[in-house]
């Protein structure tokens, strides 16, 4: 769940969900360490990563937990979910089992998960447009029926990586406007329209 | 031994079958007149009359209970004796298997067609079944029931794992052949994991989809002697082994040429199986009980490095037929800085604490009343060192000991704390990752404080024991031998003159290992077991001096000289220790005894550098 604690710092447990080699290790490693490798080897349980994001209204400090995509945790999943203010879903956009599969999570997340939970749905690999199976359509119609985000990303070419992370951490101090009293001028950047509804309160 | 053309063209398969032996190398049976003589008059054990310090080797006392090395058999050690194979009721015979009534028929031909192509199976292959089901149980102390995800899983998982080849990598090789390809028939040794249905779990070479065929083979021979209410243990086929292990719904075969006996690639099924139930736990099985032709391999997905880095273990890590762990050599303080925080956070609620570099120990500390038993640690050892995973950041992980219990999880917090050096953290509680890293936090900083990191690199670097630092005179044992990382061994001392190349009196290299604490020490290879090939060939030897002086049927045995074209082995075993030691092929007996004896006194002399000491219960 996300924290609020003073000035605005926002802890948030991110969880990415997603069939195995889909690449949400190297999104991860792309965003925290801006690395990425073309063999990445498949995670064992679950990688535990932080990193913090500085937005205008909010400072976001992520606990991202990378879980392996491997059958053999699928019944284990709950445990690093549980709890999460944040769930990225990624399927690989050359394979089509692969989003049948991140459709899986997202209804498991709708069935189990909080309602207020971030959910983003990611097509990754999108540098490997030759080998698409997965029209970038269908992937933004079945997000829009079931209310989620949708990007699609390169961990290799960085490309929508950040863009991801940025937008969960404004959506999350979106959800989570300061609970501190009184009016905090430094805070105040205007011509945002979350930041002075934070104010006006 | 390994020579290339053991192989041959030969399908891995017997194209004649013997009736077999419990213990197949008779050869190995060493001399009963070894045995016979227990006591020798102490005359004979050439003139180092060991110093009454408290653990010094005191031949009186040792002689009735636990025999002493024989100085006085005449026996070069290689006799060889031949004996009739024990027919335990366990054992398979050929005339059964031919002479059956049963659906399939056997035609010996002899060709080297392998039984494959004799054999008419029907082998079902259903589609690709829905969802395994499988849920793995949780920690022991959590009573909850799991919540499996039924409905995920409707399609292939495709193995997305290409390890691309440098020096020894880890990963399956050969994933192109299968039992038709010439390659694949003439690997040296071959390891299946298959399901009673005969479904591929997972083989060693080739991909185990393609060899769907082979695997209902192997199934159909188990489930044969089976269904006569007996077990097949092994076939000899010629240089062949095939090995046979049976743990419910689950077969391993090890199908060799290697020689090493049956109680050796037995005790590898083991830790194979073994290592799956680290993986999957034992509840795995109930998967067969709901439905018998489950296909097991997507839930091993991603797991070939570590079954393949266990599998080369079982040809150099001599902790995988010891069944003891071996700990990097520190001075005393600094294990015990180590040992001092391990057991801080494990009064705190950890079940385990390792800290590691490598395969060797550091510290390791249990909760009260829990020990870890050393093949979960060489197990768990493996899987953290060939998961490339667990070195990109810290990791949280459900693990199962399976000596420890095989039917539910644990959960590891796994973090590096630099290159080599690694800390496991185990627990039963699930939401505990939080508390796991503050406890590494606290350890780290304490680690880092008290300099026993970089102990443990300077540790490295300088490498073990070496049979050159050998003290040469035992008299002046105590405080005047040397310890780890000091000046070599006072020069111009009469053994040194009738050493060859290698330590003193031919001492080539040795193992001892402590009964007691579980532990083993091994000393490094040097000049003139330099190559990889003859490494290999004195840890094979030593496997054997294992199996052979721990048989069941001619044994236990208390001590063993063998000398043959390589090397002269000596193995001594008493109550508190096991010591295996490899000498020149032309060192002299009565010197190599006295040369054991000075071993095992130097040993005991560092035991506080080279052991983990008192710390917490692991005897079993």
């Amino acid at each position: 769940m996300a924290r609020t604690g003073t000035n605005n710092n926002i802890q948030a447990k991110l969880v990415l969900l997603g069939d195995m080699g889909t690449g949400k290790t190297s999104i991860v490693l792309r965003f925290v360490k801006g690395q990425f490798f073309n063999y990445q080897e498949s995670t064992i349980g679950a990688a535990f990563f932080s990193q913090v994001i500085s937005l205008n209204e909010a400072t976001v400090k992520f606990d991202i937990w990378d879980t392996a995509g491997q059958e053999r945790y699928h019944s284990l999943a709950p445990m690093y979910y549980r709890g999460a203010a944040a769930a990225i879903v990624a399927y690989d956009i050359t394979s089509m089992d692969s989003f049948g599969r991140a459709k899986k999570w997202v209804q498991e997340l709708q069935r189990q998960g909080n309602p207020n939970l971030v959910m983003v749905l990611v097509g990754n690999k999108a540098d490997l447009e030759a080998k698409r199976k997965v029209d970038t359509k269908e992937g933004e119609s079945y997000a829009q029926e079931n209310g989620l985000y949708f990007l699609e990303t390169s961990a290799k070419t960085a490309q929508n990586v950040n863009e991801l992370f940025y937008e969960i951490a404004k959506r999350l101090a979106g959800a989570c406007p300061s609970q501190t009293a009184g009016i905090k001028l430094q805070n105040g950047s205007l011509g945002r329209g979350r930041s002075v509804f934070c104010c006006s309160v | 031994m390994d020579s290339a053309d053991d192989a041959g063209p030969n399908s891995v398969f017997p194209s004649s079958v013997q009736p077999d032996q419990q213990n197949p190398s008779v050869s190995e049976r060493i001399d009963d007149r070894l045995k016979r003589v227990s006591l020798v008059d102490t005359d004979a054990l050439p003139g180092d009359a060991p110093p009454p310090a408290p653990h010094a080797i005191d031949v009186d006392s040792h002689a009735g209970v636990n025999g002493v090395l024989d100085a006085r058999s005449g026996s070069e050690g290689n006799d060889k004796r031949e004996e009739d194979g024990g027919e335990a009721p366990g054992d398979v015979l050929l005339p059964q298997l031919v002479g059956a009534e049963h659906a399939f028929e056997v035609t010996r031909s002899s060709s080297d067609a392998g039984l494959r192509d004799n054999f008419e199976i029907e082998v079902e292959e259903p589609s690709s079944p829905s969802s395994s089901g499988y849920a793995g149980e949780r920690g022991s102390s959590n009573a909850t029931t799991s919540t499996g995800i039924e409905e995920v899983g409707e399609d292939e998982i495709v193995e997305a794992d290409a390890a691309d080849s440098s020096v020894w990598t880890p990963g399956k090789r050969h994933v192109d052949e299968d039992d038709g390809s010439i390659s694949w028939r003439k690997r040296k040794k071959h390891f299946f994991v298959l399901s009673h249905s005969g479904k591929p779990i997972y083989s060693r070479y080739g991909d185990e989809h393609r060899l769907a065929g082979f695997s209902a083979t192997l199934q159909a021979i188990i489930s044969f002697v089976q269904n006569g209410g007996d077990r097949v243990n092994f076939v000899r086929a010629g240089n062949h082994q095939v090995v046979f292990l049976v743990k419910g719904p689950i077969y391993l075969v090890c199908i060799s040429c290697t020689e090493e006996p049956y109680e050796a690639l037995k005790g590898q099924l083991e830790l194979l199986y073994g290592q799956m139930l680290l993986i999957l736990t034992r509840s795995v099985n109930r998967c067969f009980e709901r439905n018998p032709k489950f296909d097991m391999t997507p839930l091993l997905g991603g797991t070939d490095a570590v079954f393949s880095s266990l599998i080369h273990s079982f040809s150099w890590n001599p902790a995988t037929f010891l069944h003891a762990y071996t700990c990097l050599p520190l001075a005393y303080p600094t294990r015990q800085a180590a040992g001092a925080i391990l057991q801080d956070v494990a009064d705190s609620g950890v079940l385990f604490a390792i800290l590691m570099c490598r395969h060797k120990v550091i510290s390791l500390v249990g909760a009260q009343k829990s020990s870890l038993h050393p093949d979960d640690m060489l197990l768990l050892a493996n899987f953290v060192l060939s998961s490339e995973s667990f070195r990109t950041s810290e990791s949280f992980s459900p693990i199962c000991l399976p000596r420890y219990n095989p039917m539910a999880f644990l959960y590891a917090y796994v973090h590096y704390l630099d290159v080599d050096t690694y800390l496991v953290l185990l627990t039963t509680s699930s939401d505990s990752f939080y508390h796991l890293k503050d406890c590494r936090i606290r350890i780290e900083t304490v680690l880092l404080k008290s300099n026993v990191l970089s102990e443990v690199q300077k540790s490295v670097l300088d490498g073990g024991l070496h049979v050159d630092d050998l003290p040469v005179d035992s008299s002046t044992s105590g405080s005047l031998s040397p310890h780890l990382g000091q000046d070599r061994s006072i020069p111009g001392s009469p053994d040194r003159s009738l050493s060859g190349i290698g330590g003193p009196g031919g001492l080539w290299h040795f193992i001892y290992r402590s009964i007691y604490l579980d532990q083993y020490v091994s000393s490094d290879f040097s000049s003139p077991i330099n190559s990889p090939k003859q490494q290999k060939r004195l840890y094979r030897a030593y496997q054997k001096l294992y199996a052979s002086m721990h048989s069941r049927e001619t044994g236990p045995y208390k001590t063993q000289f063998r000398r043959d074209e390589n090397s002269v082995l000596l193995c001594w075993i008493t109550q508190d220790f096991e010591l295996y030691a490899a000498f020149d092929p032309l060192a002299d007996k009565a010197l190599a005894i006295k040369i054991c004896n000075r071993v095992c006194q130097w040993v005991r002399d560092i035991e506080n550098e080279i052991f983990l000491l008192g710390a917490s219960p692991f005897s079993w």
